[in-house]
């Protein structure tokens, strides 16, 4: 691994354009574990690789290993009260606000709360739920005979309104479907809800429920493309606040996101557009965050063994940022899970800026991509908390 | 700031596929709604939803391949290129430029996961089609429209359920107003199936023949599908290339009832009102016309109107729902309902509640505008959405000086 170029506060220039988001506190449930260590340990090749998952659910699977919670129970969590109806994905989101929440220094309460938001990524919400209703009225005895109280959890909004509920927060409260490119949606959408005045938080993440639904997604995706990569699973979810007000309030941030770009292009394919397409995203986030190519330590890619978009991808990271820049693929460590994918990325940086305090003011690139063509790459600066210049 | 312009409508419903038809059914209070066709509705004590059935998706994309995208997506790719096309924008000079699309939602493609659901029944998950599959991302919505018009910018789909176009709506208009974009097309899609037809039958909110909001004996919504989109632009942009500007964007607001996931939170919901105001700035007694949220359900009327009270007074402007006439189409409903409100601005009428007969003695008194249309003056327009999970969104439209 390259030594990361010395970086200052002085030598990075005032972005342009709206202004950065200050990550204040996180939290991660992977298929790595609970909790950034978890995920810090694994992206070092520590982790204990996918689990076992043949008996978490009735439904055939295509492979019986996946980057999967086995053992998760909201309920460890959250108590019993109130949870017993939340869906994966609901449970799974729910926590990793939780955990958010403890591990920044913002305090929520009444004078604040409306000003406080959600920001939620999802694919298609709980795929399991939508399909378990579905399933229902095919197979009751008459169609219509579904369970009502499980309704809400088959809208994709459920995740982010419970939530809302739980942790008492009445700002904007959105969900985004963004599949592989959810992070970076939500993101940009952060950015402007806070950028333009409408919230002064948000609990901005995205979440992926294992299921068998997801699991055959996976599969066949992946062996339509060569791939042979496991599910994953999990959220992550990150406080974020104006990266402008936070320094002036004189909190430190855990990292900054300097810039998010993103586009839709014809599918990676072999004229190259969609690379091209990609790598002026990438251009474009270098130019706005006022960084240049030499300053980027590591480039936390989505590569997920699927050959046509990987390739797509690295050639346009390669064209911008040059071949030596270290890439972090942090799918190997926790499996193919959609919409959380890119959450993932960005909660592997951060986790390794926390227990690498060497690594203090390094800048990193996250780059996402689909196979209907969308791309997008964000540039991220990142802090330990062990006493490192938080800029 | 820039300021923000509509200068391109593409409504697919089931009173008219574009502007204009949609603009005649408004006027004449077509009723959209029918027995069902998509799904065998056999079994169902109510068989009445408000499809499209004269959607042709075929006839109206020309990039995207029909088979290789669900119901939503084309519904929105073809309310995109309707909305391009009375824009009247050169597409290539539109591909070249920076623009995206801003799409909400409730089901996405969620009658596609309901075919995959039903065909893993009898073929199993190992007998799937690997294509269809790929079909179940809601990301596909928006990305749908950027292909279809080969945009290059931002493809957003916001899913926050019922209230998810006034979503898209609102980022779209500040991509605009922030520079970060020079032209987006915002709106809605979804599509009628079985899953959201069982799920508001058993929650109780279902009616059986005709969605009569407001009225005294209403009793439920009316499942529907379409798509909605309108094309938006920065005011000096639309001067500059001559277009025909329907209508301004003076702003939304958004908050969260965090309260109950289903029930409506009369509060909260007048709260949401304030901020639009605020956030528009325009007074409540600027407000000509409030296009309802107006569901049908005994709970979402009795609230809304209330909220409606509670901020505008005891003579609040007229009020109506298009639900009466679409039946709820989930995440284009408010899209619907902002380019009904638009055509109400450009066109000076107000858009009726059909369905209506008996005034409620419980609710506060409100006008409805009862099953005619109305001829009156309309400089701005409120158009209200609410949703599960809370999910309250405000946008206000002006008619442009």
């Amino acid at each position: 691994m390259t030594l990361a170029p010395e970086l200052s506060a002085e030598s990075v220039p005032a972005p342009t354009g709206p202004p950065a988001l200050a990550i204040t506190g996180f939290g991660v449930l992977s298929g790595a574990g609970i909790g950034p260590q978890a995920l810090a340990a694994a992206i070092g090749g520590h982790g204990a690789g996918p689990a076992d998952v043949s008996g978490m659910f009735e439904e055939p699977l295509p492979r019986q290993d996946a980057h999967a919670l086995v053992d998760f129970k909201v309920r460890d969590h959250l108590g019993r009260k109130g949870t017993s109806f939340f869906d994966r994905s609901t449970a799974l989101g729910m926590v990793a606000c939780k955990a958010a929440l403890a591990d920044t220094d913002l305090e929520v309460d009444d004078d604040n709360r409306a000003r406080i938001g959600i920001t939620l990524g999802t694919t298609a919400g709980s795929a399991k739920s939508t399909s378990d209703y579905s399933r229902d009225t095919f197979v009751q005895e008459r169609p219509y005979l579904v369970n009502p109280l499980l309704f809400p959890n088959a809208v994709m909004n459920c995740a982010a309104g419970q939530a809302g509920i739980w942790y008492g927060l009445q700002g904007p409260n959105a969900t985004i479907a963004g599949g592989p490119l959810a992070m970076l949606n939500v993101l940009r959408y952060s950015r402007n809800l806070i950028g333009c005045g409408y919230a002064s938080a948000l609990l901005a993440g995205s979440i992926e429920e294992f299921s068998p639904q997801a699991a055959w997604a996976v599969h066949y995706g992946q062996s339509t493309e060569g791939g042979s990569l496991p599910p994953g699973e999990g959220a992550a979810v990150f406080v974020v606040e104006n990266a402008d007000a936070v320094r002036a309030a004189g909190r430190r941030p855990d990292a900054e996101v300097l810039s998010v770009e993103v586009g839709v292009f014809d599918p990676p394919g072999p004229d190259g557009a969609f690379s091209q397409g990609l790598a002026t995203c990438l251009t474009r986030a270098l130019e706005r965050a006022g960084v240049t190519a030499d300053q980027v330590a590591t480039v936390a890619t989505a590569a997920n063994g699927m050959t046509r978009l990987d390739e797509a991808e690295e050639a346009a990271v390669t064209s911008v940022l040059g071949s030596d820049v270290p890439r972090l693929r942090v799918k190997e460590s926790t499996g193919e899970a959609f919409s959380a994918s890119g959450a993932f990325q960005l909660a592997a940086l951060l986790a390794r800026h926390r227990t690498e305090p060497a690594r203090d003011g390094e800048i990193s690139v996250i780059t996402a991509r689909t196979a209907e063509g969308a791309a997008g790459a964000a540039v991220v600066r990142g802090w330990s908390r062990a006493g490192g210049d938080h800029g | 700031m820039r300021r923000v312009v509509i200068t391109g409508l593409g409504p697919v419903s089931s009173i008219g596929i574009g502007a204009s038809a949609y603009e005649a059914g408004l006027r004449e209070g077509v009723n959209g709604v029918s027995p069902i066709a998509c799904f065998d509705s056999t079994g169902f004590p109510y068989y009445m939803a408000g499809e499209v059935h004269d959607f042709r998706p075929e006839d109206m994309v020309r990039r995207l391949s029909v088979d290789e995208w669900g119901r939503t997506s084309l519904f929105a790719a073809s309310a995109a290129r309707l909305a391009v096309a009375d824009a009247g924008i050169d597409e290539d000079e539109l591909a070249a430029a920076r623009a995206g699309s801003s799409m909400g939602t409730t089901g996405g493609e969620s009658q596609v996961l309901e075919r995959l659901t039903g065909d893993s029944l009898t073929a199993g998950l190992d007998g799937l089609d690997a294509g269809l599959v790929r079909q179940v991302s809601s990301a596909r919505l928006s990305q749908a429209v950027n292909r279809e018009l080969r945009l290059t910018g931002d493809a957003v789909t916001l899913s926050t359920a019922c209230s998810a176009s006034n979503y898209a709506l609102g980022y779209a208009y500040d991509l605009i107003r922030t520079g970060e974009a020079d032209y987006m097309i915002a709106g809605g899609a979804d599509s009628v199936g079985r899953w959201s037809h069982a799920g508001f039958y058993r929650l109780g909110a279902l009616t059986e023949k005709a969605c009569s909001p407001f009225d005294k004996d209403r009793s439920g919504i009316i499942t529907g599908e379409g798509g909605a989109a309108m094309f938006l632009e920065s005011l000096e942009s639309a001067r500059a290339r001559g277009a025909r500007i329907h209508a301004e964007v003076l702003g939304y607001g958004l908050n969260c009832d965090a309260n109950h996931m289903v029930a409506p939170n009369r509060d909260s919901i007048a709260e949401c009102m304030r901020i639009a105001h605020r956030n528009a700035g325009v007074k409540a007694s600027e407000v000509d016309y409030i296009c309802a949220h107006g569901t049908g359900t005994p709970a979402n009327d009795y609230v809304e109107a209330s909220a409606v009270v509670d901020v505008f007074g005891e003579n609040p402007p007229p009020i109506s729902s298009t639900k009466s006439m679409l039946g709820h189409t989930m995440g284009a409903a408010s899209g619907l309902g902002a380019i009904a409100s638009v055509l109400g601005i450009a066109g000076s009428f107000l858009p009726p509640t059909i369905n209506f007969n008996t005034p409620d003695p419980d609710m506060p008194k409100i006008d409805p505008v009862p099953n005619q249309a109305r001829t009156a003056d309309v400089r701005i327009a409120q158009v209200n959405g609410f949703a599960f999970g809370g999910n309250n969104a405000i946008v206000i439209l002006g008619r442009p000086s």
